[in-house]
């Protein structure tokens, strides 16, 4: 019985003017997204490829051994799931300059085209998230109120079938229809990304790429059920499309965008420019407490060359008790950034759209914990570069100090040809899939849940509905 | 159709306005009327109120910033050492703030991709890590739901919502056979239709706009400064003529079917490829159409050729010919001049870019209806030009203003620190301030011409479709 309610849904479903909408909406932007996409990747991949090999080629020219401060620049890797998912960097690789003193130099945005910020790109997660779950809603919205309009229900549930069972074959009926177009999309559109010879696929990526189809089934199941819910709690199809629609607007397309506004102003942060000048009131107050500590260490001793052993010792102790201050405003500000986000996350999560959102984005590696990553990576890179060019000016400042400072012309020779071709490599690869799975795992609990709660509203309103 | 005086016409324009009204009372009474207004007035006041809290908490800090850099001045200009006040002075890092757009409340733009405030020191405000982490990145995982997000994304549905059954529903009903019936021109139904349609969308949306404004002028979160009231009032005309464009392209959408669920998919279907997909590929599109070298290419060419007229110049040096002087200039000219030429190209390349994506956007109004916005709100495109000439010209003017600290005579290096002269050298006004300028209202609307003629444009386009196939649509 359940099978032959699947039929013919299904095959109403596919006779439909909506499943023709459907399939070429979903062909349409899939295939256009996916060459767009992977084009740029490919492009992003050169540049890349081209960035790394100039700024490898400028450190090794370099043979002064002053040169070493000038820090040097390395590349971000690219990510191929961000074919599928583009991210939070607008920008597939970047060059990052590491400067001495653990700082790190990232590009600006107003560098590049003005353009680009002012639209979202349309990636998958874009795709999925607004546009399918738009057709979504349009195959579920009468699939009860509609025949119960045309008078289908009445017969149906005439012969002898338990209801839930009716409500079942519809939502499997139903959903088949709205996938098949979209599976057959997005493995088009893969087969189209793996044609491009800049696309090596990896284990990896194959992985997380199923794993981001499986999410994006379970959101549009969540969706779906939503508009059979509200099918059967509304008696005319016209009703339960305006229902739907101002649904649809307020949790896909209001809520998660206005959520973060909304939190910050519950829960503010300082800005970054305030807590900058901070941290750099206080770097003022320690290089004016240098000065006056070599001042009256000048004064008492009666001589201008004081810097020795002993005071070294006090600078430097100065310098760690700066630091650790500055490192205290730094933790704070980003312990209060954390806690910000995390209740922005949380209010947002009110929509299945931020919980499908936020687990593409970690699923691609894409996502904030990733851009963590990254920038932790970097910094302790920039560490290893620090400990790399102090052992390089090591030798240098021990003859430096043998000679009394004064360079013979054979010292300067031998410091203006320091071989550079040993210096550490940045390396980073992203998150394992393993990993990254346990990390959307409370939002795929989410959207479980919502799928329940609509399968169980639209259960509970069509046990009761009057199909008269 | 009857022509003639206008005398004549008046029974015409009394059927006008009779439909007109009918139209109104049959939105009115509708369930999505109701709908629709609840949904807009939440979303626009909403909407309104954070991104004015939002703008207040910018404009707080640029008070913040000015304030502690009139108590830096201050307290530089109480330090009764000359010769350590100068010392100081020198030393002392004295950022320029940006003053936040008052209109970025409606169109936010790319307010938010700018520093507010710039150091003095280097031309590349430094950015340590935790600036990179240092800020809510869930701000930039979705859109910014401003007004013109609002306007641009919500309300171009809502239109096509109100009116893709206008005429293939009353079909359906039967009413559309009756009306026809009567001795009445099918454009005068038709003209009828779209303004009492327009109309009854138009109203709630000034009523929200107008509660908007009100919020925004009681809370103090927009300053009424005259010009920023003009500029609000020319966003909310575009904002009308954008819903207009939707509002014919529904009606034509309505006339080219016969039942409402077709004209409500095909609507949904013209609406998600117009306005998600067209204008939100068009600027990676171009930037693949039109490529620009990254930065660092160009930078490393610069690099190389300031090498290469390094060795020319050390050459040149070793030669020790008389004469040697003016080729070393002369090297020195060449490289400035290859150095002036590759920026010119990059900068060609990057105008070439920015006006392909702005091409290919306007194939679809929404982009046409964001770029006017933000033209007027101040906040469009241009504000990266504008922001990268305000920090040239602010370095540069430090620059001079540090260098002519010594050129002027005043101060004289001596071992133990510069010695100054004249001991009230210190003149905080004439240290240089950051200043964007920003386009007259007049420039900003000649600026924006385009784009809005393009959305009219596109209004009678659909328009004069819907009135071709209403002519010879089948009522029957």
């Amino acid at each position: 019985m359940l099978l032959h309610i699947v039929r013919k849904e299904l095959l109403d479903q596919l006779r439909s003017l909506r499943f023709a909408i459907a399939c070429a909406v979903c062909l349409l932007v899939m295939l256009l997204s996916s060459v767009v996409l992977t084009r740029d990747y490919g492009e992003a991949l050169s540049t890349y490829n081209m960035n790394r090999v100039m700024h490898r080629n400028e450190l090794e020219q370099r043979t002064q051994i002053w040169s070493v401060n000038e820090g040097i620049t390395v590349d971000r890797p690219l990510n191929l799931m961000n074919t599928m998912v583009r991210g939070l960097s607008q920008e597939l690789t970047e060059s990052v300059k590491i400067q001495p003193g653990n700082r790190l130099d990232f590009p600006e945005s107003w560098e590049g085209n003005p353009v680009l910020p002012l639209f979202p790109a349309v990636d998958f997660v874009f795709i999925v998230g607004v546009i399918v779950s738009l057709l979504a809603l349009a195959f579920g919205y009468d699939a009860i109120s509609g025949e119960a309009e045309s008078g289908v229900l009445k017969l149906l549930l005439s012969y002898s079938v338990p209801r839930d069972l009716v409500l079942l074959g519809k939502w499997i009926g139903g959903f088949l229809a709205l996938i098949a177009p979209f599976t057959v999309s997005f493995l088009l559109a893969l087969l189209l990304m793996l044609l491009f010879p800049e696309v090596e696929s990896d284990l990896d990526a194959s992985l997380s790429l199923l794993a981001l189809f499986c999410l994006a089934l379970l959101y549009l199941a969540a969706i779906f059920s939503l508009g059979l819910f509200i099918s059967s709690r509304t008696r005319l199809a016209s009703t339960s499309i305006t229902v739907l629609l101002l649904l649809w607007v307020a949790f896909v397309l209001a809520l998660p965008n206005m959520a973060p506004y909304a939190v910050s102003q519950i829960v503010p942060i300082p800005s970054q420019e305030s807590v900058r000048r901070e941290k750099a009131a206080i770097r003022q107050e320690w290089s004016e407490r240098i000065q006056t500590t070599w001042r009256e260490e000048q004064e008492k001793q009666e001589r201008d060359d004081v810097y020795d052993d002993a005071l070294r010792q006090r600078f430097d102790d100065m310098r760690l008790e700066m630091e650790a201050e500055v490192q205290k405003i730094s933790d704070n500000q980003t312990a209060q950034v954390r806690h910000q986000m995390r209740w922005s996350a949380i209010i947002a999560r009110i929509s299945p759209m931020t919980s499908f959102t936020l687990a593409s984005l970690d699923l691609a590696a894409a996502g904030i914990t990733q851009e963590e990553r990254y920038v932790d990576a970097l910094q302790a890179f920039s560490e290893k570069w620090g400990v790399y060019a102090e052992e390089k000016q090591a030798d240098f400042r021990r003859v430096m100090a043998e000679n009394r400072g004064r360079m013979t012309p054979e010292l300067t020779e031998q410091f203006n040809h320091v071989d550079l071709s040993d210096a550490p490599q940045f390396q980073f690869s992203h998150m394992p899939v393993g990993d990254r799975l346990t990390l959307i795992y409370p939002d795929v609990l989410l959207l479980v849940l919502w799928n329940v709660i609509f399968f169980m509203g639209a259960w509970l309103s069509f046990v009761r509905y009057d199909v008269q | 159709m009857i022509s003639g005086s206008s005398f004549f016409n008046e029974p015409i324009i009394m059927l006008l306005l009779r439909i007109i009204r009918k139209e109104i009372v049959h939105n009115v009474l509708s369930f999505r009327f109701a709908v629709t207004y609840v949904l807009l007035f939440t979303l626009v006041v909403v909407s309104m109120f954070l991104m004015g809290s939002q703008h207040r908490t910018k404009v707080d800090e640029y008070i913040q910033a000015e304030a502690q850099f009139a108590s830096l001045m201050d307290e530089l200009a109480a330090i009764p050492d000359a010769n350590e006040q100068f010392q100081k002075v020198t030393q002392a890092d004295l950022p320029g703030a940006r003053a936040p757009r008052p209109l970025a409340i409606l169109a936010r733009g790319l307010e938010g991709s700018l520093p507010t405030q710039v150091s003095s020191r280097s031309r590349f405000d430094v950015k340590s890590s935790d600036a990179r982490l240092g800020r809510n990145v869930l701000f930039d995982v979705f859109q910014t739901p401003d007004f013109a997000y609002v306007v641009n994304i919500v309300l171009s549905l809502l239109a096509l919502l109100f009116v893709f059954d206008s005429i293939c529903g009353e079909k359906e009903q039967g009413t559309l056979k009756i009306l026809l019936s009567n001795s009445i021109p099918r454009d005068t139904v038709l003209l009828a239709k779209w303004i009492g349609g327009y109309l009854s969308i138009a109203t709630p949306f000034l009523v929200a706009t107008l509660g908007g404004f009100v919020y925004l002028s009681v809370s103090g979160a927009l300053e009424l400064r005259p010009d920023d009231v003009v500029r609000f009032a020319l966003i909310t005309t575009i904002s009308l003529l954008y819903v207009a464009v939707f509002f014919s392209l529904g009606l034509f959408i309505s006339t080219a079917t016969h039942r409402g669920s077709t004209a409500l998919l095909l609507s949904l279907l013209v609406w998600i490829v117009w306005i998600l997909v067209v204008p939100n590929l068009a600027p990676i599109t171009a930037r693949l159409v039109a490529p620009v070298p990254s930065r660092q290419v160009i930078d490393a060419e610069q690099q190389a050729i300031d090498r290469e007229a390094q060795l020319l110049q050390d050459s040149i040096r070793e030669r020790k010919v008389y004469g040697d002087q003016e080729e070393s200039e002369r090297i020195q000219q060449d490289a400035e001049r290859k150095r002036r030429k590759l920026d010119q190209f990059y900068n060609d390349r990057m105008t070439r870019q920015v006006s392909f994506s702005q091409g290919l956007a306007r194939l679809s109004p929404s982009a046409s209806y964001l770029f006017a916005v933000t033209r007027l709100a101040g906040t469009g495109p241009v504000l990266f030009d504008r922001f990268r000439d305000a920090n040239d010209r602010f370095q540069k003017a430090q620059d001079d203003w540090r260098k002519d600290l010594y050129r002027s005579g005043n101060v004289e290096a001596t071992r133990t620190g510069p010695q100054v002269k004249d001991k009230d050298w210190f003149d905080p006004d004439s240290i240089p301030r950051f200043q964007i300028y920003s386009e007259s209202t007049g420039q900003a609307i000649d600026a924006a011409m385009f784009d809005i003629l393009l959305l009219v444009v596109f209004a009678v386009l659909f328009f004069m479709l819907s009135f071709a196939f209403f002519l010879r649509y089948d009522v029957t």
